[in-house]
């Protein structure tokens, strides 16, 4: 169903409209004032649930804060929080019979900045918005991490203690991945998959506000932990029971938030499916799309495929806790690997959730750049879906030294092995297409090149971690720090990067700084490796991951990455610095800088409020550079040269 | 491709090649080997970096060839040849590499099933792990216990481990096995000393508070050494100084400062001071200390935090362990 068709907002504005909301009061408007009132009334509301069951079966005590905080603050506050902001008002008027209007715009586009703190159904709006709150986590993990660092400076324990050190690791790694890596290729992909489909918006326009207003909840939810007696969770992003079943009770706000963020994306990646699969414009075969759309399309199936594990294995872990269950327990029958087993059943294939929107971004900036048709472009699709299929059959390459049934562990070595081949395919064919090619070097092709090169290094430590012998003696360690960074710092984050740099002047109309996006990339690009090199090394010789103290011996290769670590950190600020400057004041953009061939460069820079005043008829490939004559599609007022109706 | 490409995209290859060999040879990335098992994972190392570092170089050389040779100014509006696929190439580099995988999967299958094997006479050892301390019992030493690991040179050991609680896992770097203790299971791995010495056994498990610190000592001895430290330990047991010597195999050392055992824990309090603390929390030294050991919750001195130490010691101790613990620590100090 396409909830909007292609009127104008101002026609509705003028003429008398049966439909328009009566005008209601301050508190009662949809927004950050009812969401307010509305959370705190929801918490009420969970909190007098337990407290009346409690009372009537004569528990003691009455008031027991362990089954009050996951049913009331974690679980309908945020419920509330929804319906105050308004996430759910259209489907609450159709469902209560009051008048409601299928093509009601008013809560679309964006006309002032205070349009982009309320409840908004534009995919351009929702973008920047999942852009802007992934970004915040991503510096407040950031901060965390320059914390954790500073302890680690010298052996021996100087700013925390050891349970605030770990509750530091663990936050950091959960806003990394769930709030902020995971979200922001949602966020990108939300902008640029329907303008690349020539559609109007996403499918469910108004699911896609709820999505995007469920993402703070969970990291709100991950940062207020460190409020909870005993401190924030300190079990690291993997939390495995038993240790997570009995730790203080800031751990549920890590059960919890993980539900809400994997809710979150499951909703956006069904939004994406339908979609990809029914809004392409007429023409846009599935060989015509764009690799990023395949990209998401994968992505997206590996979403909805594998998120309700962690959903479980999280709700089981917090059942142990409040409801005496014994699902990961050693005692009563509980099966501990059972844990790791669930949880890694989707986080194998997470972290290509966390990597494969991130090829889409490469595939696109590599063509453009390179001004040549993508290398082998239908091996490149093919090549993400045999990611697809074999990244469910590698999980226990996790567990390898976990205590699992021995059997086991050659096949999924094997399978971890081959994986290497699909993910190979895709950076020769990025070499190929830039072979011969025009290479103009600028800050999204740097930071492409950037992300190929970091990621092969990733690549290849994941080889000798996919090797068991070796990975026996690196599991657990520093060495396991320094591959997920050279994956998902050296590779997702300089991809996000490179995302942001190319649709800026589609997303705010105007160009960013170059000189400062070429600053930003090699100084992160220079810091990045010499924080994260070393820890192979450091994790090689006997260093364990997660450790608030380390012995003497490692003490000064630790110095040296805590300073590149700082210098990591400030090189985000010339980022922040170019984007917000750019952004208000930076030169108005032309509507395709780049002279790119996808759907979204043939329209205004920002786009107009649906996208396309006619919807595009595609005629042949997304990437055909240098071919005479080409042309992806045609738009209304273009020329339609006879020999490009192929 | 014209040859003079291929000459220098080669030449950049070898260039980078060679660095990246010299980083690879002059870090010492591995630990010297203690064990014969570190020896084959040595092995499977370099055998992968040889292949590692040939496509880094291949990668890294088309790369930067490009970047030199086909950099365009922004002014020039040309595209480049509108070259769609070969097959021939993608055909090869998707072959080549599952070749050169499978070939690691293959020598690493064969290693990993080496390393399993125990031999015909292994040394059977028992590892505990509770939060957060290592304890070692040897079945064939008529079950000697120990807080520190001491092993014969030159024989496999087969351990059994278990944990008590959450999980942990047992590391010794220069030996390269590394194997989790679950609650619930029993879990096996094999090491076979190589060389004497002093090592440290880690745990690489996040197990809660205290995991960073959660170490043992190691020590490698030739047969003649190791049969006399067992005869020494049994010796000691049973000359009546039983506190002294649960107190070093319960692991109590690992975490407490106590000079009389020449330990230095940092993870609780110090038990040199323990009189002054018993004073502080107002009661008997005795009843202090037995109160610590099995309900160390109850009294938490002043700067540490509750849920650290084991709450299991009421149960793995025996009363007259405790026993003599008691009269160990409370009698050392007073
Ligand atoms: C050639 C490709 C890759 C191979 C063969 C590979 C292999 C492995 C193996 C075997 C482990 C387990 C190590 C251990 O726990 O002992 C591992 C850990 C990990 N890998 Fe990869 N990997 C590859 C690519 C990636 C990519 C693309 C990502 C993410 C974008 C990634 C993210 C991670 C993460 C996050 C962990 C650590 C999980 C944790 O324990 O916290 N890897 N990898
Ligand atoms: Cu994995």
């Amino acid at each position: 169903m396409t909830a909007v068709d292609h009127g104008t907002p101002q026609e509705s504005a003028h003429a008398p409209d049966p439909w328009a909301p009566r005008p209601r009061g301050f508190l009662m408007r949809p927004g950050f004032a009812r969401a307010a009132w509305c959370t705190g009334l929801f918490f009420l509301i969970g909190m007098y649930i337990v407290v009346s069951i409690r009372w009537l079966a004569g528990w003691d005590p009455v008031y027991d804060w362990n089954i009050i905080t996951p049913v009331g603050a974690l679980t309908t506050a945020p419920i509330g929080f929804l319906l105050g902001i308004g996430a759910f008002d259209y489907w609450l008027y159709w469902i209560s019979g009051r008048p409601t209007r299928p093509e009601d715009h008013s809560g679309h586009g964006a006309r002032t900045w205070k349009d982009y703190f309320k409840v908004n159904t534009d995919h351009k709006v929702i973008g920047v918005q999942y852009l802007a709150t992934t970004f915040v986590f991503f510096v407040l993990g950031g901060l965390m991490a320059m914390l954790f660092r500073a302890e680690l400076a010298r052996p021996g324990m100087q700013f925390v203690d050891t349970q605030t050190f770990n509750g530091l690791v663990s936050v950091h790694a959960a806003l990394m991945i769930f709030v902020f890596i995971i979200p922001a290729f949602a966020g990108l992909a939300n902008f640029a998959v329907p303008l690349m489909l020539g559609a109007p918006d996403m499918a469910f326009p108004r699911l896609n506000a709820l999505s995007y207003w469920l993402l703070p909840i969970a990291g709100l939810m991950f940062l207020a932990s460190f409020l909870a007696p005993g401190g924030a969770f300190a079990t690291g992003w993997t939390s495995y029971a038993p240790l997570a079943s009995e730790q203080p009770i800031g751990q549920i706000f890590f059960n919890m938030g993980v539900q809400w963020a994997g809710a979150s994306s499951i909703l956006t990646a069904l939004n994406f499916l339908v979609t990809i699969i029914t809004m392409r414009a007429p023409g846009m075969t599935f060989w015509r799309m764009p690799l990023l759309v395949w990209a998401n399309f994968t992505t997206s199936l590996l979403v909805v495929i594998a998120t309700p594990f962690i959903a479980g294995s999280q709700f089981f872990v917090m059942f142990d806790r409040i409801l005496h269950t014994s699902f990961f327990t050693a005692d009563n029958g509980g099966y501990v690997l059972g844990y790791q087993h669930i949880f890694w059943f989707y986080s194998h294939p997470a972290v290509y959730i966390m990597i494969l929107p991130g090829f889409g971004i490469i595939s696109e900036i590599v063509s453009v750049m390179s001004r040549k048709p993508i290398f082998g472009y239908r091996l490149m699709a093919i090549s993400l879906l045999g990611i697809l299929v074999l990244g469910f059959s590698v999980w226990a390459h996790h567990m390898f030294v976990a205590g699992m049934a021995d059997w086991l562990r050659v096949p999924m070595m094997i399978s971890t092995l081959l994986i290497a081949v699909p993910t190979g395919v895709k950076v020769f064919s990025w070499l190929a297409t830039m072979w011969e090619g025009r290479i103009r070097l600028n800050t999204p092709m740097l930071f492409a090149l950037g992300f190929i090169s970091m990621f092969v290094i990733g690549g290849l430590s994941g080889i000798y971690l996919a090797s068991v012998p070796i990975d026996i003696h690196a599991s657990d360690t520093y060495f396991i720090v320094a591959h997920i960074h050279y994956v998902l710092f050296g590779g997702s984050v300089l991809t996000i990067f490179a995302g942001i740099y190319y649709w800026f002047p589609k997303m705010t109309g105007r160009m960013y700084n170059e000189r400062l996006g070429k600053l930003h990339f090699w100084l992160t690009f220079t810091s990045f490796n010499l924080t994260f090199f070393p820890m192979h090394w450091v994790g090689l010789v006997g260093m364990p991951r997660r450790v608030a103290d380390y012995a003497d011996r490692f003490a000064n290769l630790n110095l040296f990455v805590t300073i590149a670590s700082f210098a990591l950190g400030a090189s985000v600020v010339v980022f922040f610095y170019n984007v917000i400057v750019s952004w208000a004041r930076g030169p108005i953009a032309e509507s395709n800088p780049w002279r790119a061939m996808t759907l979204e460069w043939q329209v205004s820079s920002p786009p107009p409020v649906f996208n396309f005043d006619e919807i595009p008829q595609v005629v042949g490939g997304p990437y055909e550079y240098g071919v005479p004559g080409a042309r992806h599609a045609i738009l209304s007022g273009g020329a339609v040269p006879q020999e490009a109706r192929t | 491709m014209r040859r003079g490409a291929i000459v220098r995209m080669a030449g950049i290859g070898i260039v980078v090649g060679i660095l990246v060999t010299l980083v690879a040879v002059l870090i010492p990335w591995l630990p010297t080997s203690a064990s014969e098992e570190m020896d084959r994972i040595e092995f499977v190392f370099w055998f992968a970096t040889v292949i590692c570092i040939g496509i880094f170089a291949l990668v890294a050389s088309v790369i930067i060839y490009s970047v030199l040779t086909f950099r365009s100014p922004p002014e020039d509006e040309s595209d480049g040849p509108s070259i769609h696929g070969h097959t021939g190439l993608e055909v090869a580099w998707t072959v080549v590499p599952a070749v050169l995988v499978v070939a690691i999967g293959v020598l690493s299958a064969v290693v990993l099933s080496q390393n399993g094997n125990a031999g015909p006479n292994p040394l059977p050892v028992k590892v505990f792990a509770l939060q957060f301390a290592w304890r070692f019992e040897y079945p064939e030493q008529n079950g000697l216990k120990s807080g520190e690991l001491v092993l014969p040179v030159g024989r496999s050991v087969r351990f059994e481990m278990q944990s008590a609680d959450v999980i942990h896992s047992f590391w010794i770097p220069e030996m390269g096995q590394k194997q989790d203790l679950v609650p619930g299971i029993t879990t096996r791995v094999v090491v076979t000393p190589k060389r004497e010495g002093t090592f440290r056994l880690v745990c690489t498990e996040l197990c809660g508070l205290g995991h960073a610190t959660m170490r043992a000592p190691v020590r490698v001895l030739s047969q003649a050494k190791f049969d006399a430290w067992v005869k020494q330990q049994q010796a000691g047991a049973g000359a009546g100084d039983k506190g002294a010597a649960t107190f070093a195999a319960a692991g109590c050392g690992g975490c407490h400062t106590f000079t009389p055992a020449g330990t230095n824990g940092k993870i609780g309090p110090s038990l040199d001071n323990v009189a002054a603390d018993a004073k502080k929390a107002g009661e008997d030294v005795r009843a202090y200390v037995k109160e610590s050991i099995v309900d160390p919750n109850k009294v938490i001195a002043q700067g540490y935090s509750a849920g650290v130490m084991p709450r299991s010691y009421g149960q793995s101790l025996s009363a007259e362990e405790i026993d003599a613990l008691v009269q160990y620590l409370a009698g050392s100090t007073q």
